[in-house]
């Protein structure tokens, strides 16, 4: 066996393997399909260019999102934006969705996980999440990353990571409220947002 | 103060449960604050419900989304691509 076949075998091994990880991290970036199989061949083929680098004790999965998210920034480079990420932003925003709850469970949100056919709610509430809580919450919620591992693979502090899952939790919830009012489920009186943003 | 008294955890609002939210369903609060809170949960109705509603949203989260079943064109566009660096797996 020659040292490119051994290399190979080991990239299939490692890299090839983590497919439908990356597959659905790529999917959860960006929302076209299109795009998001763009997105996985590109970091494919980085990946292949930098396997001499890969040391062979890290986390494939986590160097793989790390390249897939910066091969996506890249493609929205010009849309980038700064976001603020505080984290008493976060707690304010963990009050009000507690807030929010508590008036829609007044209206039956607490059995609505029951009552809506969940799987399809929360990628449609999901989708609606901005990319960049969105990330946080697929790496840790979904991928099953600590706070630690998605902060290397996105690139900022823990801190940061602890804020945007928050926020992003905060507006699944708040989209699944949105949901169930739109199907007629719970009866909408004033929307749980209004107002409530700091 | 006796053993039994210093073990009382402490007595927090809703507010203060409301901030721990996610924090206390992640475990990345200190033993002390973690106890409050769930002491908190145990007798505030409201608080009650709410942590179990973001606790099962949670818990519903993964199964929602489950690994992106590529295609298998999508694979063999990965692999050709990679053939063209010099890639001789799979």
């Amino acid at each position: 066996m020659t040292e490119t076949t051994l290399r190979d075998a080991d990239f299939d091994e490692t890299i090839l393997a983590a497919l439908p990880h990356v597959v659905r991290f790529a999917r959860s970036l960006a929302h076209d399909e299109a795009l998001a199989d763009d997105l996985v061949q590109e970091t494919y083929l980085r990946a292949y260019r930098s396997w001499a680098t890969f040391n062979p004790g890290a986390d494939a999965r986590r160097w793989l999102f790390t390249i897939c998210r910066n091969v996506y920034l890249r493609h929205r480079e010009r849309e980038a934006r700064v976001v603020d990420t505080s984290g008493e932003v976060a707690e304010l925003e963990s009050l009000a969705a507690a807030m929010e709850h508590g008036q829609a469970d007044r209206q039956g949100l607490g059995d609505l996980l029951d009552r809506i056919e969940v799987a399809p709610a929360i990628r449609a509430a999901l989708a609606a999440v901005p990319e960049v809580y969105r990330t946080a919450a697929i790496l840790v919620d979904v991928d099953g990353e600590s706070y630690e591992g998605a902060a290397e693979v996105l690139g900022v502090p823990v801190g940061t990571v602890r804020s945007r899952l928050f926020r992003a939790r905060r507006l699944l919830q708040q989209s699944l409220y949105k949901y169930a009012v739109d199907a007629g489920i719970v009866r909408s009186t004033s929307p749980p947002s209004q107002g409530m943003d700091a | 103060m006796s053993n039994s008294e210093r073990q009382q955890p402490a007595l927090i609002d809703c507010e203060t449960a409301a901030r721990a939210l996610y924090d206390y369903l992640d475990g990345r609060l200190p033993t002390a604050t973690m106890g409050a809170v769930h002491h908190h949960i145990e007798i505030c109705r409201a608080c009650a419900g709410h942590f179990t509603f973001a606790r099962r949203v949670l818990e519903l989260v993964p199964a929602a989304l489950p690994l992106g079943d590529e295609s298998h064109a999508l694979r063999l566009r990965i692999v050709g691509s990679l053939n063209a660096e010099g890639y001789r797996g799979e």
